[in-house]
Formats: C-alpha cells, sequence, structure tokens
C-alpha cells in the first residue's frame, strides 16, 4: 500500500531511543568515511606542515633571511634562476646567462612563452620589477652594488654592477628572493595588498585559498614552462604538534609530514606503510669556544680545545637522535652543499686521545669548564655533547636558552665558556665564514689575523679557481685552530605516506622541504 | 546604585591599563622578534632593517604610546610574523575558539553536574567514589595528555575522528572532550560540595519533614540553590576556554586564540601576544564587572557594603 506524502507527515512522529542509537552510529560512520575521503582525494597531496604559515612568504618580495619561505616559492613562483638537483644555479624562467669579464656586466635571456597565472607571459620588465620590488633579507647590500638594470627586449634583460662582485649570482639566485619574478601589470593593477592575498606567480602551482596559520591549497598550473604537474592539488596544513603530525600521517589524512624527530622518527621508521626521508640541511651544529682569544683562560689552548673534538661521539649522538641521517663532515662552519666547500678529516671519537691530550695540556684531572650554552630548541644534542665532554672530565653545565634569548646572547656576545652554534643561514662559504669567523662577523668573539688577511682577497678575486683556493685555505686554517669543534651538519627529517611514489624530498641540496614541486608524484589507484 | 557601577567600571578600566602595561613591557623582554624571523648568521642590515620596519628601533615609551593610540582607535597593531592586522586574525579565530569553548562547556556540564548530584545525594557510596576518582583524575590529567590518548585511539587504531583541524562536526569532538574533561571534573567537585551545603540547610529540612518525595526535594528545593555558584564559575570558565585554551588548540592543531597566542608567544610577535592578552582581559573584566553588577542588583548589601 502506497501512501502519499501528505499521509506520511500526518503521522505522529516518535523517535526512539534505539532510532537515537542507530543515527549517532549511522552519522558516526558517514563522518568517519567521510573524513578518510577527504585525506585520500585523488590527485590531492596533503602535508603536515610543522610552522605556522604567514602570507608574508607568499610574496617573494618579502622573503627573510629564514630557508622556510622557499617551502612556498618554489610551488608558486618561479626564479631566472634558482638551486634545483644537482645544482645551485639551475634555470628557471632563465635558459641562459652569461657574466662579463669583468664581472661587471650579467646577462639573462629568458624562455619564450612563459606564463603567470594569470595569462601574462613573463617579460625582462617583470624581472626588473621585481628586483626593484623587492624588501626581504639582503636587499640593502644587493640593490645597493647594482648600478642599473636594462632591459632591451622582452627576453633580455642585463644587470650591471658598480663594481665586479662574485658572489651576485649567489645573492640572486638563492639567497634572497630577488629574483623570483611577479607580474608587474598585475600588481600595478590590483594593488599590493590584493597581490599579497591572492599572489600570482608563474610556479607550478597557483594560488587557491589561504587561512594565515592554519591552511594554505593550491592547484596545479597546466601551462607551467616545464610540464604540468603530476599532483592536481596541494593542501597544506600547519600542525604544530609533532606527536598530531605523525598521528594525522598514520591514520592517512596527510600524505606528507615535515619534522618528525627523536623516538617518534624511531617509531616512523618502525611504522609499516611510512617512509622516513631524511635531508641533511644547511645548518651546521659545532661547539665554539669564545674565550680562545683570552691567554688565561683553558680554550686558549688548542690541545684542549682538540681534546673536545675528540671526545664527542659525532656518530653515536646521530644514531640516537637522527637515526644516523646528519651528515658528520668535519666542518663546524661551512655545510658540504655551499659552494667552495672544503672537506676537512673526518672527526675522530677517541676519549683516550682526548684525556692524553688534556694530560698534556697539564689538565689530567680534568677541570671545572663552565657552562655550555644553546638554544633550548636543541638542547637534546647539548645534553650528549656535555655527557661525552665529562667522560674525559671536561666538567660542562648545560644552559639551555630559549631560541630568542640565545641568538641575542651569542649575536652581542654575552657568553662565555662554551656555545653550541646551528647557524643555518643560505650563502657560500664566502658569506658563512664572514659572520662566524672572519673580524667583525656578527657572531665572531675574536679572529686571527692569517684568517681576516684572506676574507678581502676572494671577495674581489674573479678568477673562480682561484679564490675557491682562498676559501679552502681559510677553512683549513679554521679547522687547524680548531676555531670550533665541529658536532654535525643536521638532518631533517619527515614522515611520507604510502600514496606518495616521488616526494622530492633531498632533491635539491640542502633544502629541507619537497621540490621541485613539478616532480612529485602520486601512486596511481 | 549608579555610584557603585561608576565605581566598578573605573577599577575595570584601571585593570585594563595596568594588563596593558605589563603585558606591552614583559613581552619586550623575552628577546629580539628580528632573531627569529631571520636565520642565525643574518646580517646586522637586515636586522636593522626589521627594527625600523616594525619600529622596534624607537625608545621603548614612544612605542608604547604608539600602541595606546592605536588600541584607543581600535587597532591592535600589525603581526609581525603574520604581517596582517591583529584584529583580523582575531575575528578569524575567534568564531573556532567559541564554538570549541561552547561544546566544551556543554560537555564539563553534562558530566560534572550530574555526578556531582549523584556524589552529593549518595555520599560515601561506590558512586560518591567514583565521582572522587574522576575529579581527582580532572584535575591532575593534563589535557595534552587526554589529547594524545584520544588521537592515538580514535585517529590512528580505530579511524572514526580526525586528528586535527576544523571544518566538519567530527574535527570538534576530541578537541572539546580534552579541553572540558578538566573543567568538568571542577564544576563536578563545586556542584557535590554546594549540594551538600544545600541539603544540610534547615529548609531542606523542612521540606523533608513535610514528607516531600527525596526526587522532588532534591531536584526542586536543592538543585536550584546549589546551581547558581556553579554557573557561575561556569561562566568565568567559559571566558577561560575561549582564551586560553593553548595546549588544546595546539595539540589538535585548533585554529582558535590559544593557538594564535602560542604562535605569537613562540615568534616574539609582540602584537599578537598583545592582543589576545589585552582582548581576553576584557572579556574576563567585563565578565566580572558583569557579575558584580547583578550580584550588587539581587543583593542590596553588596552595594550598600561598597
Amino acid at each position: 500500500m502506497t501512501r502519499s506524502p501528505g499521509e506520511l507527515f500526518a503521522e505522529p512522529f516518535r523517535l526512539h531511543r534505539r532510532d537515537l542509537l542507530a543515527l549517532s552510529a549511522a552519522a558516526g560512520l558517514t563522518g568517519a568515511l567521510a573524513h578518510r575521503a577527504e585525506a585520500a582525494a585523488p590527485g590531492q597531496l596533503t602535508y603536515a606542515v610543522h610552522i605556522s604559515l604567514a602570507a608574508s612568504w607568499l610574496d617573494p618580495g618579502e622573503t627573510s633571511g629564514l630557508i622556510t619561505p622557499f617551502l612556498l616559492l618554489y610551488a608558486l613562483h618561479d626564479a631566472l634562476v634558482k638551486p634545483m638537483p644537482g645544482t645551485a644555479y639551475g634555470a628557471g624562467l632563465a635558459e641562459s646567462w652569461t657574466a662579463s669579464e669583468d664581472g661587471l656586466t650579467y646577462d639573462f635571456v629568458l624562455r619564450p612563452n612563459t606564463l603567470f597565472h594569470n595569462g601574462d607571459p613573463v617579460t625582462s620588465d617583470d624581472v626588473k620589477f621585481s628586483f626593484e620590488r623587492y624588501r626581504g633579507a639582503n636587499h640593502v647590500d644587493l640593490q645597493g652594488r647594482v648600478a642599473s638594470i636594462e632591459t632591451p627586449d622582452p627576453r633580455h634583460v642585463r644587470f650591471r654592477l658598480k663594481q665586479p662582485w662574485p658572489d651576485f649570482l649567489t645573492f640572486y639566485s638563492g639567497t634572497t628572493g630577488a629574483g623570483w619574478i611577479v607580474p608587474r601589470k598585475h600588481i600595478e593593477k590590483v594593488g599590493e595588498e590584493t597581490f599579497k592575498k591572492a599572489p600570482v606567480g608563474a610556479g607550478p602551482f597557483k594560488f587557491v585559498s589561504f587561512n594565515p596559520g592554519i591552511e594554505l591549497v593550491l592547484e596545479a598550473f597546466g601551462q607551467y614552462w616545464q610540464k604540468p604537474p603530476p599532483v592536481k592539488r596541494i593542501v597544506m596544513k600547519v600542525i604544530p604538534d609533532e606527536g598530531t603530525r605523525l598521528a594525522a600521517l598514520k591514520s592517512g589524512e596527510v600524505d606528507i609530514a615535515y619534522s618528525i624527530r627523536g623516538e617518534l622518527a624511531e617509531e616512523l621508521r618502525k611504522a609499516p606503510g611510512l617512509k622516513l626521508e631524511a635531508v641533511a640541511v644547511q645548518g651546521t651544529f659545532a661547539v665554539y669556544f669564545p674565550e680562545q682569544w683570552t691567554p688565561s683562560s683553558p680554550w686558549h689552548d688548542i690541545r684542549i680545545r682538540r681534546a673536545v673534538n675528540f671526545a664527542i661521539d659525532h656518530e653515536g649522538i646521530n644514531q640516537a637522535l637522527t637515526q644516523g641521517y646528519s651528515h658528520v663532515t668535519g666542518s663546524g662552519v661551512v655545510p658540504d652543499m655551499f659552494e667552495f666547500y672544503w672537506q676537512p678529516p673526518k672527526p675522530e671519537y677517541n676519549p683516550d686521545k682526548a684525556r692524553k691530550l688534556l694530560a698534556e695540556a697539564g689538565r689530567a684531572n680534568g677541570f671545572d669548564a663552565g657552562f655550555y650554552y644553546c638554544d633550548s630548541s636543541y638542547a637534546n644534542i647539548g645534553e650528549a655533547v656535555v655527557n661525552n665532554l665529562r667522560e674525559v672530565g671536561i666538567n660542562v653545565r648545560l644552559r639551555p636558552i630559549e631560541r630568542a634569548g640565545f641568538l641575542k646572547g651569542w649575536g652581542e656576545k654575552q657568553y662565555k665558556n662554551l656555545i653550541q652554534i646551528g647557524p643555518g643561514a643560505s650563502g657560500n662559504a664566502a658569506t658563512r665564514m664572514e659572520s662566524l669567523v672572519v673580524k667583525g662577523g656578527q657572531f665572531v668573539y675574536g679572529s686571527y689575523p692569517d684568517i681576516d688577511e684572506l676574507f678581502p682577497r676572494q671577495a674581489i678575486e674573479l678568477d673562480r679557481a682561484k679564490r675557491e683556493a682562498i676559501l679552502h685555505r681559510m677553512q683549513e686554517l679554521v679547522y687547524e685552530k680548531s676555531l670550533y669543534a665541529p658536532i654535525w651538519q643536521l638532518a631533517f627529517l619527515n614522515g611520507v605516506g604510502p600514496r606518495v611514489e616521488a616526494s622530492s624530498f633531498g632533491r635539491i641540496p640542502g633544502f629541507p622541504y619537497t621540490a621541485p614541486y613539478e616532480d612529485i608524484t602520486l601512486k596511481s589507484a | 546604585m549608579r555610584q557603585f557601577v561608576l565605581k566598578r567600571f573605573c577599577y575595570s578600566l584601571l585593570s585594563l591599563f595596568l594588563l596593558s602595561v605589563t603585558i606591552f613591557f614583559f613581552v619586550r623582554v623575552t628577546g629580539d622578534p628580528a632573531t627569529l624571523l631571520t636565520e642565525p648568521g643574518a646580517s646586522e642590515a637586515d636586522i636593522a632593517a626589521i627594527h625600523q620596519k616594525f619600529g622596534l628601533d624607537r625608545p621603548l615609551v614612544v612605542q608604547y604610546v604608539l600602541f595606546m593610540t592605536s588600541l584607543f582607535r581600535g587597532d591592535l597593531g600589525q603581526s609581525f610574523y603574520y604581517q596582517t592586522p591583529v584584529m583580523d586574525l582575531y575575528w578569524s579565530r575567534l568564531p573556532h575558539s567559541l564554538l570549541l569553548a561552547a561544546v566544551a562547556m556543554a560537555f564539563s556540564l553534562i558530566i560534572g553536574i550530574p555526578s556531582g548530584i549523584i556524589a552529593a545525594v549518595r555520599i560515601g557510596s561506590f558512586w560518591d567514589s567514583v565521582g572522587k576518582v574522576f575529579a581527582l583524575l580532572g584535575l591532575s590529567l593534563p589535557s595534552f595528555f587526554i589529547g594524545l590518548l584520544m588521537i592515538l585511539l580514535f585517529s590512528v587504531y580505530l579511524g572514526w575522528l580526525p586528528s586535527s583541524g576544523s571544518g566538519t562536526p567530527l574535527h570538534v569532538i576530541m578537541p572539546a572532550f580534552a579541553l572540558g574533561w578538566y573543567f568538568a571534573a571542577a564544576h563536578m567537585r563545586l556542584t557535590r560540595s554546594s549540594m551538600l551545603e544545600v541539603l544540610g540547610s534547615e529548609y531542606i529540612k523542612l521540606a523533608r519533614l513535610k514528607g516531600l518525595p527525596q526526587r522532588l526535594v532534591i531536584a526542586k528545593h536543592a538543585f536550584k540553590n546549589a546551581l547558581i555558584p556553579v554557573l557561575t564559575l561556569a561562566g568565568i570558565n567559559l571566558v577561560l576556554m575561549i582564551n586560553v585554551a593553548v595546549i588544546v588548540e595546539t595539540v589538535f592543531a585548533w585554529p582558535g586564540i590559544g593557538r594564535l597566542l602560542y604562535e605569537g608567544i613562540s615568534f616574539r610577535d609582540f602584537p599578537v601576544v598583545q592582543g589576545v592578552v589585552i582582548l581576553g582581559g576584557a572579556m574576563i573584566v567585563a565578565v566580572n564587572l558583569l557579575v558584580d553588577i547583578v550580584y550588587a542588583v539581587i543583593d542590596p548589601r553588596i552595594r550598600l557594603g561598597s
């Protein structure tokens, strides 16, 4: 018997407890299935990002000295020249470039038919505009060295420098955001504020939506000059807690989880279906001896500084804290992927040699070495090193200081005894030594004249081989003088879920995130 | 009455002024935000440019005067980290915090009040012991621990609930439980003690002597009176839930005000910390002012005594 809708509604509606229970269960199941389906949407790659995403990172013109904004720049934008797999100077929007013999002129030729996300062509005018608009890290230095920018036609750009500067390309392509190109016409039309909220770039993915600190959504740009990205949609969810990121990866809510450390990394490694992918980044960790120039200090004696080097169990700490993925290079200042890197001898863990050196220095019974200052974010490394030092008789107390306070105290040269450093700024061997080794550097408590004397020579040397020789010699001297006791080059550990075929982790040397984005692939269902 | 209200209002303004002074100078002794906006090794020119951009190169007093001038215009300044107005950030996060607090409060009252009543009515019984254990666990187990246990069980092993984020009703269940857990225990304890006090009063004895059934005595006579302090506390707790659910919101990546405060503190984002603290403080001061006024209306002794 069929009933009319009127009859159906005329019947009194009675809801029983069992109906409520059944409804709740059905709603729960539907919701649970829906949340699973959301994570596994075909063509979508979901990230659990460890750090709050800021709107300023969407705009290359605001790039700070942090590496983190490049996490977004590689997706949304493109540069003339940028670090790419296998090279620090990969061809992006420029198909070729040349430097004049006198080092005063750099010519770039743009690729034909490259487009911004709004369909406008990328031209030399955009390159000039992007450079002049840049207000991020090192903009004063970079722009101050450029005399003029010429754009003879839409595909050619010429930078004229005031004086030869061998590091021009290092700064223009890697260290700053000045070489990442934004659309002049679009920005002039919509205004700076609108552009910052909804950026238009020339990268493999275009902007869809952004909730600052919460979530960013991007969509594949089918007309990207290199190739249409295989991943169709990227969702970056900010999940500040490390344990929650791992849980989201395990439950399949996200495909890639950034920064999973310590014991959680061990758990990730053992989890079925998940992969731990590590990238050695440009952060070099070392113990600095700020009192080595003070004759009354024990650290003035090079034998004691060398003893520290022999006392540190580099590989043991590496295994315990970063699953053995950090690079134990022996270089305390310059990371191994930097231009002009010099490979020092690998450090040796030998407590007996350490004790012997201490005895030769008249410290056979050990000594009270005061404090070991470190950034509290990396106090776990400090704890391990302090234990190693105590084992050979160097009695030092760990003094972890919250990151901002630590960096302030370090930069203002307030610390004595021992400092654990971990510089991560981009650049090359010269820029790294400028701030950490050479007289006048931001974190330099003292210096050696023979090293100082070499620095200005390399800065004006246009012959690459000669410059490299000078910079190698400087690093050699840093090693010989035990200016620092190296710990390692930190590995950034990440989790990758079962849907990801190729994550792109580690393809660009020193870059901690997944790039190039256009090379990331998902497994077919 | 008018004098009483005016006096309370002036106290409230004074409290907010002192709060603004405290938070403004306190955040500035915690470190230099420029060092967190660059990598270690950044040039001094970059650090100086950041100081200049955010006005940190000016004397502290000048910075404070500018901050207060903007505050009176309803402008909390621009976030150093996000580089967007703090007010926009706050308004974008507030609805999430209100939702979380409302659900957590509902949960805490639904659990806390009935269990408190049962514990009081059946004092010394098995249920009273269960209530005491619940209160002890609620007050002693940290919310992040509860949160992580729930994520492991309901997200990783059972796959029923999303581990983090927001957007669907399913997203709010675990953070609301984790946030409401502590408050449920607090409400349970207060309901129990309040009920015990009321149940021992003369009018309840009279009601019983008159032969009223136990259920009627509890529901009609005791419960209503015992509820007043619980609801007063719940009102204050609701404001706290909105503003200081820092740990729960961080563990569950819930996009609320607590997480905004956490981000502000992490990055030494002075305008964000100042803004969140002052607006949170204003909410608490406003609720207290309201409670004072309502009490004064109900009980003339309060306003006359003042």
